[in-house]
């Protein structure tokens, strides 16, 4: 039965990478841009969600718009100041300057919540359901579902409106986008925002699970590095399918390799992956 | 651009060859200049070895116009190099060195070959990944050290057959620094000379041409990132050293933002530009300090203002200065 078990842990798991990663994936394959900060702006994220509901008193979902609206404001400033840099998809400075802000980010944050792990209350990480010897919790399942149906909506959004043509015509070349009357700035802050914003909702979804410190974050950038690599950058669907893969490999890697190596693992993953296929991976 | 071209090919003159021969004499000097007093001693090694490790750095992001998010590994490399085999087996200095440079070139060149086809985007992806699973490694793996490290470190024993160095206190230490970033430094001018230093700053430049005069820019990347590797790995050996202890928190993204800054902040492609940038921030934190999460803010803020208002550092901005003023 610890197989089973397995199972339902690697989908746990894999749903929340998958989550986390959802924002990257569309920054990257969407808008073809960076963004170094995005383990600092996931610790944020469950810091905010977790203050508005500890401090401020609103209930966890309430917490979790709270969170994402914060995040996306954050990320619209972040976007405003990087905008010559974007403009001129001057990659080499994004990704230095992301890495800069996630550094003020992770001091200013311990400097406003402190350096002591703090838990969520008013979550269902305690709510367990039973099936035989199996178990997993309602927090599981709504992360499960949230994920399913932000993928899907973001994949109706990118791929069948006419405001995801517009995105990707800014990626592909947003100076013959501009001729056509879109204005680039405005989309790719939007995009920014996004990803600020679905990073957040992500955080104050799966942090839960576990104490959340000021200094967390870097195993998250990690599993969201194998997910949009593995995954095909930039594909959304591709995205998803990687996050459960890779949630099902951590498991059985946890479970029976050895527990603290599992991020290694992941990375020798990703590694193995970029020598076998890397145009495949690479390639758009 | 006119950065490079201050920088003449031509053989130095005698005046400059002075002029170079007194600033070495003034820099080893200078803790004495300085009041003589351990502070003195101990800021100037640390700045000496920072240096160092930023040239690493230096080399990657300024000639190459990559960004490599790994070179925390490489100092850390060099770190447990000098502490596991000096307190575990008694080895001197020049066999730690050895071994760490060793075990640098082995990790760079992994990295460069498995991300030899990959797009630029994915290299810094790869070597910022690297260095947090190789945080995460020497965190769990107890026979290198573990979540405790390596405490204990001996003196710093460099046998020259004539006569022997131990280095046990700063003021000890402050010559072997001193020769070490004087050596960093003379191998950059080199390399800035070199064939494959202009071939570098030519795949940054103009990736056309370079591809057109059958230069593959992704060797060159790799050949690069692999000589940049031990620079600083051997800075993080004399870390080890002169804190007589090793651990995990030599992978701490400060490090890394660090370097990154010291680079940026003078300006890229300036040779002494990350030495002047690395005294300015340690001098910040030493003198000026807020406390460990207002300097996070300043430091990652500096990072982040330079490259957005001035990419080309405070000597662009001077430059700009002068050009405002000129023109008037």
């Amino acid at each position: 039965m610890n197989i089973a078990q397995q199972i339902i842990n690697g989908i746990v798991l894999g749903s929340g990478y998958a989550c986390i990663a959802l924002g990257w994936t569309i920054l990257l394959g969407v808008a073809r841009l960076v963004n170094f900060a995005h383990g600092q702006l996931y610790m944020l994220g469950a810091f905010v969600a977790w203050y508005a509901i500890t401090r401020l008193g609103l209930s966890y979902p309430l917490a979790i718009v709270v969170a994402a609206l914060f995040l996306a404001l954050l990320g619209a400033l972040m976007q405003g100041a990087m905008m010559g840099l974007v403009m001129t998809q001057n990659l080499t400075s994004l990704m230095i300057v992301t890495l800069g802000l996630g550094y003020v980010i992770q001091g200013g944050s311990a400097l406003i919540f402190g350096g002591n792990p703090h838990t969520f209350p008013g979550t269902l990480v305690r709510a367990k359901i039973d099936i035989g010897p199996l178990w997993f919790t309602w927090q599981d399942v709504l992360v499960l579902v949230v994920t399913l149906v932000l993928y899907g909506a973001v994949w109706w959004f990118t791929q069948k409106t006419r405001y995801g043509s517009v995105i990707r015509a800014v990626a592909e070349d947003s100076k013959l986008a501009g001729l056509f009357g879109i204005n680039a700035q405005v989309v790719y802050l939007l995009v920014f925002m996004f990803e600020c914003a679905a990073v957040a909702i992500g955080a104050a979804l799966v942090a839960p699970r576990s104490p959340i410190l000021t200094s967390m974050g870097f195993n998250e950038v990690i599993m969201t590095f194998v997910v949009v690599v593995v995954g095909g950058i930039g594909s959304i669907g591709g995205a998803l399918a990687a996050g459960l893969g890779l949630g099902l490999f951590t498991a059985f890697f946890g479970a029976f390799v050895a527990h603290a190596y599992t991020t290694a693992a992941a990375f020798a993953l990703m590694l193995v992956l970029l020598v076998v296929r890397p145009a495949g991976l690479a390639a758009k | 651009m006119t950065v490079i071209d201050t920088s003449s090919p031509a053989p130095m003159s005698a005046l400059r060859a002075a002029a170079v021969v007194v600033l070495i004499i003034v820099g080893f000097f200078m803790p004495r200049l300085l009041g003589g007093g351990s502070v003195a001693y101990s800021t100037l090694t640390t700045i000496a070895i920072f240096a160092v490790m930023c040239y690493g750095v230096d080399l990657v992001l300024s000639y190459l116009g990559e960004v490599s998010l790994g070179h925390t590994l490489f100092w850390a490399i060099g770190g447990y190099a000098a502490a596991n085999l000096s307190v575990k087996y008694g080895l001197n200095g020049w066999s730690t060195a050895l071994a760490a440079i060793a075990l640098c070139i082995a990790a760079a060149l992994f990295l460069g070959m498995v991300t030899l086809r990959t797009r630029e985007f994915v290299f810094s992806l790869v070597t910022y990944a690297a260095a947090v699973v190789a945080y995460e490694i020497a965190f769990n793996w107890d026979a290198i050290g573990g979540s405790d490290g390596v405490v204990g470190i001996p003196a710093l024993i460099l046998p020259f057959g004539f006569a022997t160095f131990s280095g046990l206190s700063q003021e000890d230490l402050w010559p072997v620094a001193f020769v070490l970033l004087l050596l960093t430094l003379g191998f950059i001018a080199r390399f800035r000379r070199s064939k494959l230093g202009t071939t570098a700053l030519m795949v940054q430049m103009n990736p056309a041409l370079a591809t057109s005069l059958g230069v593959d820019p992704r060797k060159i990347r790799l050949a690069v990132f692999v000589l940049s590797a031990p620079i600083t790995g051997l800075a993080g050996w004399l870390y080890g050293y002169q804190r007589g202890y090793v651990g995990p928190d030599m992978f701490e993204s400060y490090f890394l933002v660090l370097m990154l800054t010291a680079v940026v902040l003078v300006g890229r492609r300036i040779l002494i530009g990350p030495l002047i940038g690395i005294a300015l921030l340690i001098a910040q934190q030493n003198l000026l300090s807020l406390g460990g999460d207002w300097n996070k803010i300043i430091l990652g803020s500096i990072l982040a203002i330079v490259l957005i208002l001035w990419p080309t550092g405070l000597v662009g901005l001077y430059r700009r200065f002068g050009k405002i003023n000129s023109s008037k």
